[in-house]
């Protein structure tokens, strides 16, 4: 059995504060009445339990907006490549209040990471982080991460899972090893160690947390009848108002496209490596002018289809978790699921 | 403010008549009472259309080249979206017969909190100012007025309100929602989009950022209708009307109280030329 303690409120405010003091910390941070993960030095300063809605994707703590991905300087001799003085990550870290749907998106992403070239940056930032789960009792209006491929309920994609039980009580459980070991170091403030009851408790949790979902598909289906549907007609009317813009991909937790830009100024200069997006036209524009996707129709299928066919064909998991991050923040509510149902229906 | 029936009439007519291709209008969504754009060629999904204080996109954004190309469109415009259609009309961006304007005489629109929106309260011109069809009753044009955040901002000096922005564009994710929200963004290959120039790079440093924020500000300065589009856009919810409005101030101040797209014709401040201009805020 995994290490669960029992808690209240007051309780978990000293294991957050005691983590804080102890580890570089992140947490959701308001700003714009928007949450982003931000570096912490009080627990005042976040909410590990900001609203589903409002949230911004962990993905930027592990794929950065925009990293440096080397040096370079002109002189007579020719050209000179140098690594960036950026560190990765020195030390260990911790993210508090992470979705389930977060968390998960970065186990999907894992699989494209560890893929033939092994990016080493996102490497050492996963190992060296513990992920903290926020409390989510119930779902936001466009949330569906219950009705993928994974089971919320016993996902091991936290390190320590933090439930808040329909009898009051709030459990911090251990999922993973590295999650075990960092709740045995860090607990000091705790003293109640759950039982087979918490484990009850827990589960009870998770049902009714998902009898709480507005959005539900059956996943297998639409996942078998969209293999076929590359031609489907439907493309077209479900992606009519869409503005092509790069909001969805840009904070969507699994999407990992990037481009290149450098930044010189006279002969020495910076190349970045920045998030791109396929809604966007210029995404497959060729040096020659020929644009194999020029319609907003092609693009959007380029987008449901990689979520909910190419890479779970390739890895076996689906891109899509079902956060809804795309539908709230898209300018004109698109919503990937009314998408993918529609074309399926 | 519910329109929704007469647009429902109008878009069957024009259907019917055949002298539209498209119609754009709004629908409700189907899991709360806020509206997205709706475009239609099929008469069967008239019933769908609706128009109420929910109305808040601008779909003058929908007469650019990438959603309806050469087709004829019929349109419902508010105040603020006729504005920058009367722009987009006369920056030749497109023309005039083959978009069938209906407009509404807006009484504003709500925003997320169900509160009426900011624009709406310091709106200049409820009425449409192009139209083949009018609904609701004129209520004219009103006086301008700036709000006191951006008097106060105005007043900050230099390097104050350079640290101000920097610190509201940190959270800026360079998706560009906000230029592809704006209908008079147009331009088949944006100055922030090259990925070779040294100031507007695709990359999200602070200052690849905040150039590409302040040139596009100065690229829609005196052409800037305050609709909020992008504001609306923004995922991360910058207050992005700062940087026009306060443009937009300037301009009134200095070029005979000009305001963007009231007039036919009208092609905006920096087109103008009088000998009475003012010229002592010039170098």
């Amino acid at each position: 059995m995994n290490l669960i303690f029992e808690t209240d409120k007051a309780g978990l405010q000293k294991f957050y504060e005691e983590i804080i003091a102890k580890f570089e910390t992140y947490a959701p941070v308001e700003k714009f009445e928007k949450f982003d993960y931000k570096r912490v030095s009080k627990l005042e300063e976040c909410n590990p339990d900001s609203p589903i809605p409002s949230t911004m994707s962990v993905k930027p703590l592990f794929f950065p907006k925009t990293a440096k991905v080397m040096k370079f300087q002109e002189d007579s001799s020719g050209t000179t490549v140098s690594e960036t003085d950026e560190d990765p990550l020195a030390g260990k870290r911790v993210i508090l209040g992470v979705k389930h749907c977060d968390a998960r998106g970065l186990q999907v992403l894992d699989e494209v990471y560890k893929w033939d070239y092994i990016d080493t940056d996102y490497k050492k930032r996963r190992e060296n982080t513990i992920i903290l789960s926020t409390r989510c009792d119930k779902a936001g209006t466009q949330c569906f991460c219950t009705s993928l491929d994974y089971d919320v309920e016993n996902s091991d994609a936290h390190d320590v899972r933090i439930v808040n039980g329909l009898d009051g009580k709030i459990y911090i459980q251990s999922v993973t090893e590295k999650g075990e070991n960092f709740l045995k170091e860090n607990s000091s403030q705790q003293s109640v160690v759950g039982s087979q009851q918490s484990v009850e408790e827990i589960k009870k949790h998770y049902k009714s947390f998902e009898s709480s979902f507005r959005l539900k598909m059956n996943y297998k289906e639409v996942n078998e009848k969209l293999q076929k549907l590359f031609d489907s007609p439907e493309f077209d009317p479900v992606s009519s108002n869409c503005i092509s813009c790069n909001t969805c991909a840009f904070i969507c937790p699994t999407c990992h496209c990037f481009k290149i830009s450098d930044e010189k100024i006279k002969d020495t200069g910076v190349r970045y490596k920045s998030y791109d997006s396929c809604n966007n036209g210029y995404f497959t524009l060729m040096a020659g002018g020929h644009n194999p996707r020029p319609a907003k129709y092609r693009r959007w299928r380029q987008r449901a289809m990689h979520k909910f066919v190419y890479y779970k064909e390739r890895f076996g998991v689906n891109l899509c978790v079902g956060c809804g991050h795309c539908a709230i923040s898209c300018p004109v509510n698109i919503s990937i699921f009314d998408v993918v149902n529609q074309v399926a229906k | 403010m519910d329109h929704s029936k007469q647009i429902q009439e109008i878009a069957s007519r024009l259907f019917a008549e055949n002298k539209i291709d498209y119609f754009v209008g709004y629908r409700q969504n189907s899991f709360d009472d806020t509206q997205v754009p709706f475009l239609i060629t099929d008469p069967a999904e008239i019933p769908k259309l609706v128009f109420t204080e929910r109305s808040v996109f601008n779909l003058s954004n929908y007469l650019k080249p990438d959603h309806t190309k050469r087709k004829r469109v019929g349109l419902v415009v508010k105040g603020c979206d006729s504005r920058a259609l009367n722009l987009m009309l006369t920056e030749s961006q497109v023309k005039r017969e083959n978009v069938y304007i209906i407009g509404i005489c807006c009484e504003g629109v709500l925003n997320e909190k169900g509160e009426k929106a900011q624009n709406c309260v310091e709106c200049v011109m409820p009425d449409p100012v192009v139209y083949d069809e009018i609904l609701g009753t004129a209520s004219g044009k009103r006086e301008y007025i700036v709000n006191a955040d951006i008097k106060e901002l105005a007043q900050k000096a230099l390097t104050e309100r350079a640290d101000y922005f920097e610190n509201i564009f940190e959270n800026c994710i360079r998706c560009n929602a906000c230029r592809h929200s704006c209908p008079l963004c147009y331009c088949a290959k944006c100055c922030i989009d090259q990925e070779t120039s040294t100031l507007y790079h695709g990359a999200n440093t602070s200052s690849a950022g905040m150039h590409a924020l302040m040139t596009w500000s100065l690229h829609l300065a005196g052409r800037c209708v305050d609709c909020r589009n992008c504001e609306k856009a923004c995922p991360s919810h910058l207050p992005l009307h700062l940087l026009h409005k306060q443009n937009e101030m300037v301009i009134y101040e200095n070029f005979q109280q000009h305001l963007a797209g009231m007039e036919k014709d009208d092609r905006g401040a920096f087109y103008k030329y009088s000998l009475s201009d003012p010229d002592d805020f010039i170098l």
